[in-house]
C-alpha cells in the first residue's frame, strides 16, 4: 500500500487502467442494449412476418391441402430447429405441428381476426437454458375451412450466441485497452517525470559551498518552471541568510575580540608583580565590567537568535502609549540631562505589544538618540494612531545620517562610522534587536535623517478581532 | 541561613560556596546530583541552589524526587536561555530561576526573597542613620533638612532603605525602579545614583550610597 502512495507513475498507471476500463465497458455495455433491443425487435418483426405471410397464405383452400400432404415443405421453409409453428383448427387435432426443437408449446391467446399484428403482440419467455423464446399467436381465416389458430414461436439460440460473443469481445477490448494505457501511462508519465529527477539530481548537488548555483530551468517542462523559480529563490534567500550569517559570526567573534583582550592582557600584566590590595581589586573590577559587557552581547545574540515569535506574540497587551512614551522620559532623564538634552514625551493610543520588548526597543532607540543627540537640544518620543495601529517615533537633532546607511542601520552590528571608538555599551546590535522586536509583532521600523534631525519610526499594528 | 549548593562545575561551585558563606550563611555544597538529592533529603535546608545541567542524575531529576518528600525552597540555574526550560523548571516545583551568566549579587538577593518568611509588611516610616522616609507623604528630611526627590529618585531611594547593607546589581535597580527587566546598554543607573547622592549624600558628612566595584551599589552606614 505505501508503496501505491508513493509511487505517482505506478498510481497514474493503474488510474489509467481503471478509467479505460471502465469507460470502455461502459461504452460496449451501452452499445450493447442497443445492439440487443434492435436484435430483439428484428426477431419479434419475423415472427409478426411469419404470421402476417400465413394469413395470406392460408386464404387459399390449395395451401392448406399443402399443410395436409407436404408438412415437410413447412419444416423446409422456417428452415431450422429453433423455430416453432403450429397450425390448430379449433377443436380439433393440429393440422400441423413443426417443432423439431421439442419446444413446450406455450398457451397463448391468439390475436383476433381482424385486428393487424404489431410487435407488441409478441410474447417473451425465460425460455430453454437460459435461451429466451418468443412467440405469437393469431387467428387467421381460412375461408372454407374456418378460423385457424396459428402459433409461431422461436427459441433466439443464435441472438444469444451473437450477444454472448459481443459481451465478451467488450471485456477483452476493454481489458487489452486497460492494459495498454496503463504501460503507455506508465511510460510517459516515467518519462514525463525525467526533468524532475534530473533537477532532484541538482538540488541534490547543492551545498554549503555552492549555494550560489542554480537550478537550471532549460528545457524543463512549463509545469515545472514555478518550482524551479520557487526554489532557485529560495537558495537565493537562503544564501543572503548564509552569507549575513557568516557576516554576524565573523563581527561577532571581531567584537569578542575586544573584552577578551581586555580581560587577557590587564589580568597578564597584573599577574607579572606582587601589587597593592587596591590594585588588584581595580583589576577585578575592570574584569567584571568586560565580562558584564560579554553577558550582555551573549544575551542580545540569543535574543536575535531566538526564532520562536509566537511565544511573544502571546503576551502582548493593550498598552497605553502615552504611560509608555512617559516611562521612556523617566528612565532616560537622568543620561539626558546629563548632556542637557531635554525629552519631550507625548502621544495617545494604545499599543498592542509584549510590554518588555516594547521597552527594550523604544530604550534602545532612546539610547541612541541621546548618545548622538545634539547638545542641548530636545529628544521627542510621541505616538500617534494610525492607519495599521500606531506610530511610535523618536526624534533627535544631531548630524545627519547620510542617505546610504539608512537601509542598513537595522543590521547587526553595522555601524555609520566604522572608525568611532566603540565604547562598552554598545555592541552595534541595539537597532538591529529593535528591527527583530518589530519582526515578531509584524510591525516595521524604519529611519530618516534630514536637515539635522534623525527620525526613527516604529510602527506596531494594532491588536486583530480574536487576538 | 542554611544554604545547599548543588553544583558539579568544580570552580562554579567553589565560588558559591565561598562567596554565600562570606556573607555569613551557612553553606553546604554537593558535587553531583545524587549526593545533592541525599544532602537535601538528609539535612533541614532554607533554600536550595541547583545547577539543572548535570551529568548521572541532573537538576531535574532532583527536583522531581525532592519533591516527592520536601518543598524546600528551590532556585534552580541553567545555561539555556529557553523559555521551555524555565517552564519546566517550575512546573517541576522550583520556586524561581537564574539564566547563566548571572550576578552575584542578583543571586543573593533572590535566595534572600525566596527565605523571606511571611507577608512582608509595607514600612510607613523608614529611618537609616539621620534619614527619615516619611514613605506615605512621600517626605524625606535628613538632619531635619527637607529634600525634594523626583519620583523615580524617590522610588531609588525607598529600594535602597530597605535594603540596607544589601549590594544591589545594576540590573536589578533597573527593574525595581523603571520595571525595565533587561540589561539595557545605558548607564541610567549610575546616573540615578549620582543625582541621588547629589541630593541626599554630598550635602553630609555620613555617606549612604556606597559603589560595589563591578557589583553595583550598597546603601549603609557602615563604609
Amino acid at each position: 500500500m505505501n508503496g501505491l502512495r508513493h509511487s505517482l507513475t505506478l498510481r497514474l498507471a493503474l488510474v489509467f487502467a481503471l478509467l479505460a476500463f471502465v469507460s470502455l465497458t461502459l461504452l460496449g455495455v451501452a452499445l450493447y442494449r442497443d445492439l440487443e433491443r434492435e436484435l430483439i425487435r428484428r426477431d419479434d418483426a419475423a415472427l409478426v412476418n411469419r404470421i402476417d405471410q400465413l394469413r395470406t397464405f392460408l386464404n387459399d383452400s390449395n395451401a392448406l391441402e399443402l399443410i395436409r400432404t407436404k408438412p415437410a415443405l413447412f419444416q423446409n421453409m422456417l428452415g431450422n430447429r429453433e423455430a416453432l409453428l403450429t397450425i390448430t383448427s379449433a377443436g380439433q387435432t393440429p393440422l400441423l405441428v413443426v417443432n423439431p426443437g421439442n419446444l413446450p408449446l406455450p398457451s397463448l391467446a391468439p390475436v383476433a381476426m381482424d385486428r393487424p399484428l404489431s410487435l407488441a403482440d409478441v410474447q417473451h419467455y425465460p425460455g430453454v437454458d437460459g435461451i429466451p423464446f418468443a412467440a405469437v399467436a393469431a387467428t387467421i381465416d381460412s375461408g372454407d375451412m374456418g378460423s385457424l389458430q396459428v402459433l409461431t414461436g422461436r427459441l433466439m439460440t443464435e441472438r444469444t450466441a451473437v450477444l454472448a460473443s459481443y459481451r465478451i469481445n467488450v471485456y477483452l477490448f476493454a481489458s487489452v485497452a486497460a492494459v495498454l494505457l496503463a504501460l503507455s501511462g506508465y511510460l510517459l508519465v516515467h518519462r514525463g517525470l525525467l526533468p524532475v529527477r534530473r533537477l532532484a539530481r541538482h538540488a541534490h548537488g547543492i551545498g554549503v559551498g555552492n549555494l550560489g548555483e542554480r537550478l537550471d530551468s532549460h528545457g524543463a517542462p512549463r509545469e515545472l518552471l514555478p518550482m524551479i523559480d520557487a526554489f532557485n529563490a529560495m537558495l537565493d534567500r537562503l544564501g543572503k541568510g548564509f552569507v549575513q550569517l557568516g557576516q554576524v559570526s565573523t563581527d561577532m567573534a571581531h567584537e569578542l575580540r575586544t573584552p577578551i583582550n581586555n580581560l587577557l592582557g590587564e589580568t597578564q600584566v597584573a599577574l607579572q608583580q606582587h601589587r597593592s590590595i587596591d590594585a588588584y581589586q581595580q583589576l577585578l573590577a575592570s574584569n567584571v565590567e568586560e565580562l558584564e559587557r560579554l553577558a550582555r552581547m551573549l544575551d542580545n545574540m540569543l535574543f536575535l537568535a531566538r526564532t520562536d515569535p509566537s511565544s511573544a506574540l502571546k503576551q502582548r497587551q493593550e498598552l497605553d502609549a502615552a504611560d509608555e512614551m512617559q516611562r521612556m522620559a523617566d528612565y532616560f532623564e537622568g543620561p539626558a540631562a546629563d548632556v542637557g538634552i531635554h525629552i519631550r514625551a507625548g502621544g495617545s493610543g494604545v499599543i498592542w505589544a509584549e510590554p518588555m520588548l516594547l521597552r527594550r526597543a523604544l530604550a534602545n532607540l532612546c539610547a541612541n538618540a541621546i548618545k548622538y543627540g545634539a547638545p542641548h537640544s530636545e529628544l521627542v518620543i510621541d505616538a500617534t494612531p494610525c492607519a495599521e495601529g500606531i506610530r511610535l517615533s523618536v526624534d533627535n537633532h544631531g548630524p545627519t545620517i547620510p542617505a546610504e546607511h539608512l537601509p542598513r542601520l537595522f543590521e547587526r552590528f553595522y555601524r555609520v562610522d566604522e572608525s568611532r571608538e566603540r565604547s562598552a555599551n554598545s555592541n552595534g546590535l541595539g537597532l538591529s534587536i529593535v528591527a527583530t522586536i518589530m519582526q515578531l509583532h509584524n510591525g516595521t521600523c524604519s529611519a530618516s535623517s534630514q536637515d539635522g534631525v534623525t527620525r526613527f519610526e516604529l510602527v506596531f499594528p494594532a491588536r486583530r478581532q480574536g487576538e | 541561613m542554611n544554604i545547599l549548593v548543588v553544583e558539579d562545575e568544580p570552580k562554579a561551585g567553589n565560588y558559591l560556596l565561598n562567596g554565600l558563606q562570606e556573607l555569613g550563611y551557612c553553606v553546604s555544597l554537593a558535587r553531583d546530583g545524587a549526593d545533592g538529592l541525599h544532602q537535601a533529603l538528609e539535612h533541614d535546608f532554607d533554600v536550595i541552589v541547583l545547577d539543572v545541567m548535570m551529568p548521572k542524575m541532573d537538576g531535574w531529576e532532583v527536583l522531581r524526587r525532592l519533591r516527592k518528600e520536601a518543598d524546600t525552597p528551590v532556585l534552580f540555574l541553567t545555561a539555556r536561555d529557553d523559555i521551555a526550560d524555565r517552564i519546566k523548571g517550575l512546573e517541576l516545583g522550583a520556586d524561581d530561576y537564574l539564566i547563566k551568566p548571572f550576578s552575584f549579587a542578583e543571586l543573593v538577593a533572590r535566595l534572600r526573597t525566596l527565605t523571606r518568611r511571611g507577608p512582608t509588611r509595607e514600612e510607613e516610616q523608614l529611618q537609616v542613620a539621620d534619614l527619615q522616609i516619611d514613605v506615605l507623604k512621600r517626605r524625606i528630611t535628613r538632619a531635619g533638612v527637607r529634600i525634594t526627590l523626583t519620583n523615580k529618585e524617590f522610588a531609588l531611594l525607598h529600594l535602597f532603605a530597605t535594603h540596607q547593607g544589601q549590594v544591589l546589581s545594576r540590573s536589578m535597580i533597573a527593574s525595581r525602579v523603571w520595571d525595565m527587566n533587561f540589561d539595557s546598554d545605558t548607564n541610567v543607573v549610575d546616573v540615578a545614583v549620582r543625582r541621588l547622592r547629589l541630593k541626599i549624600d554630598d550635602p553630609f558628612q555620613l555617606k549612604l550610597i556606597h559603589s560595589v566595584r563591578g557589583i553595583g551599589y550598597r546603601f549603609d552606614t557602615q563604609p
